[in-house]
């Protein structure tokens, strides 16, 4: 009996967020950015830092991204997503994915390169310091997000295990695990999910390796414990739940490309005026906004990564 | 006027769907994507209601039951409002019947030109159902309708190409199709039940109250 607490006690969580909303907004309101700097030692120049609190039950709405679009609710992130793993039906996932296993894990990361390890996802979340980057996400199926990810360049992983002159292309593998992903059982696609990524694109600063999204760890549905998020190139090259990282010397073929060669290139950057069979790629639809838009020429990325395909014929190597 | 029990039920099994959308997107959960959803389900409604048409003379001529040959032309009528909606929802919502948007689409997409022929055929047959037009053009009624099968195949292709590499939607529906179409060759044609079983017959008598 004396440990029972009584209900008038306990702080409600509506009036505990709250706090928790009233104290963050007040650092960021009042000049408070050195007693940050102070405090968090994961302060680094260029990006912004963040310490992902998985336990937390907020979501910190009015992010923008690099050109000042508002970032997508947390609520149609988690809730909206394409992963055949699970369901080809988009509103699915989220429940089929409950309960997914993600502890243990572990990232094998090998081929071509000097320190072929394992990676434990607790360990590659210690390793890497966790940012936060906001990029617009272009499904090739003609709608987009803006997502604040939390992760880190995939350049940094691959400079631990070294890759040798003979990596030329990087392959990504999810795991296979038709128990408890019943859209591995669906003879449509040659499972598992395969990717892959040019050296110069995997070594891209804008390449990121998430581990969380609006400052809370990954859901199931969104790919966790940990996936690629390419803001240039189509949503599907952003593999989920990575269980292979593989250094390779030939290009990989994906699951995509297997399943239709002439729709889905091994290259798969959003561009205008390359068309897929199916799908407008000259325009999309921001989720939660109602109006179609143009998209923009690599996502809106240009100035960062055109220089990677000069001199490239984008209609031959879409 | 006073509808069958069989009316009731047709009525009220095809307007669900549209009844199911409106009330999600009222209440803000038709998905993250509406638009994209209500396409979706419209299409999909549209081809599974031609489909049960097309079931409608295989059940009268073998098991006897009359009373689907009475409603055939309402699910069909159905079948047609949702692809109609659909091509709506497609045009003046989704690409909010801007041209520059919409007449490159069609050009390059073979699944919206398809659709968009089987469209057309469907509004022809909507039109020729009406009882006096039905009346004056005579033979042609029947050779007009019998489009339907092409237009059904039209729709399952039109989905199939549609669909992102998943088969088995594409494999139900054509197996649907060519299950009701195997009832019309001849050798089948002729099947049907001498002695009416009591369920058919008292399942007719029911509906067709």
């Amino acid at each position: 009996m004396k440990n029972k607490i009584h209900s008038s006690k306990i702080t409600p969580e509506a009036l505990y967020t709250s706090r928790r909303r009233f104290i963050k907004s007040t650092l960021k309101t009042t000049a408070a950015s050195f007693l940050l700097a102070s405090c968090s030692p994961k302060i680094n120049s260029g990006d912004q830092a963040v310490t992902p609190d998985s336990n937390s039950s907020e979501v910190v709405e009015g992010l923008v991204d690099d050109q000042g679009f508002p970032t997508t609710s947390f609520e149609d992130i988690i809730s909206y997503t394409n992963y055949y793993e699970f369901s080809t039906s988009k509103n699915q996932p989220a429940k089929l994915a409950e309960g997914f296993i993600i502890s243990p894990w572990t990232v094998r990361v090998d081929g071509f390169v000097n320190n072929p390890r394992e990676f434990g996802i607790d360990e590659i979340k210690n390793l890497f310091n966790q940012e936060e980057r906001v990029y617009r996400m272009r499904c090739v199926e003609a709608w987009s997000m803006v997502i604040p990810w939390i992760g880190f360049s995939l350049k940094k992983l691959l400079d631990i295990v070294e890759p040798t002159s003979d990596a030329k292309y990087v392959r990504f593998e999810t795991i296979y695990d038709p128990e408890q992903m019943r859209g591995q059982n669906n003879p449509s696609y040659p499972w598992p999910y395969i990717e892959g990524l040019r050296m110069d694109e995997a070594m891209h600063d804008l390449t990121l390796l998430s581990t969380g999204i609006y400052g809370k760890d990954l859901t199931p549905q969104n790919g966790a414990p940990i996936r690629l998020v390419v803001p240039w190139k189509y949503g599907f090259k952003s593999i989920k739940s990575i269980v292979r990282i593989d250094l390779v010397s030939e290009i990989p073929t994906s699951l995509w490309m297997a399943v239709g060669p002439t729709e889905y290139g091994f290259y798969a950057n959003v561009n205008p005026s390359v068309d897929h069979p199916r799908w407008s790629q000259a325009t999309e639809r921001r989720i939660g906004q109602s109006s179609r838009f143009n998209t923009q020429l690599y996502n809106g990325y240009e100035k960062e990564v055109a220089y990677l395909y000069e001199g490239m014929d984008l209609k031959v190597n879409f | 006027m006073k509808f069958t029990r069989i009316q009731i039920i047709i009525n009220f099994l095809s307007l669900l769907p549209a009844t199911i959308i409106c009330f999600l997107l009222i209440q803000g959960t038709l998905s993250a994507n509406p638009i994209q959803t209500a396409t979706v389900v419209t299409g999909r409604t549209a081809i599974y209601l031609l489909l049960i048409s097309l079931f409608c003379t295989p059940l009268n001529n073998i098991l006897k039951i009359s009373v689907f040959i009475r409603i055939r032309k309402t699910v069909g009528l159905y079948a047609f409002y949702y692809s109609l909606v659909h091509f709506l929802i497609f045009s003046i919502i989704d690409y909010e019947l801007n041209l520059s948007w919409i007449l490159p689409e069609i050009t390059q997409k073979p699944y919206l030109q398809i659709g968009l022929v089987a469209l057309t055929l469907l509004l022809l047959l909507a039109l020729t159902s009406l009882q006096t037009i039905k009346k004056s053009i005579g033979i042609w009624w029947k050779r007009i309708h019998n489009l339907v099968y092409i237009i059904t195949a039209l729709i399952i292709v039109h989905i199939t190409l549609a669909s992102k590499g998943d088969i088995i939607e594409p494999i139900i529906l054509m197996g649907l199709f060519l299950f009701a179409m195997s009832w019309r060759i001849p050798p089948l044609k002729k099947i049907s039940i001498q002695n009416t079983p009591k369920w058919a017959h008292d399942l007719n008598t029911f509906l067709i109250q």
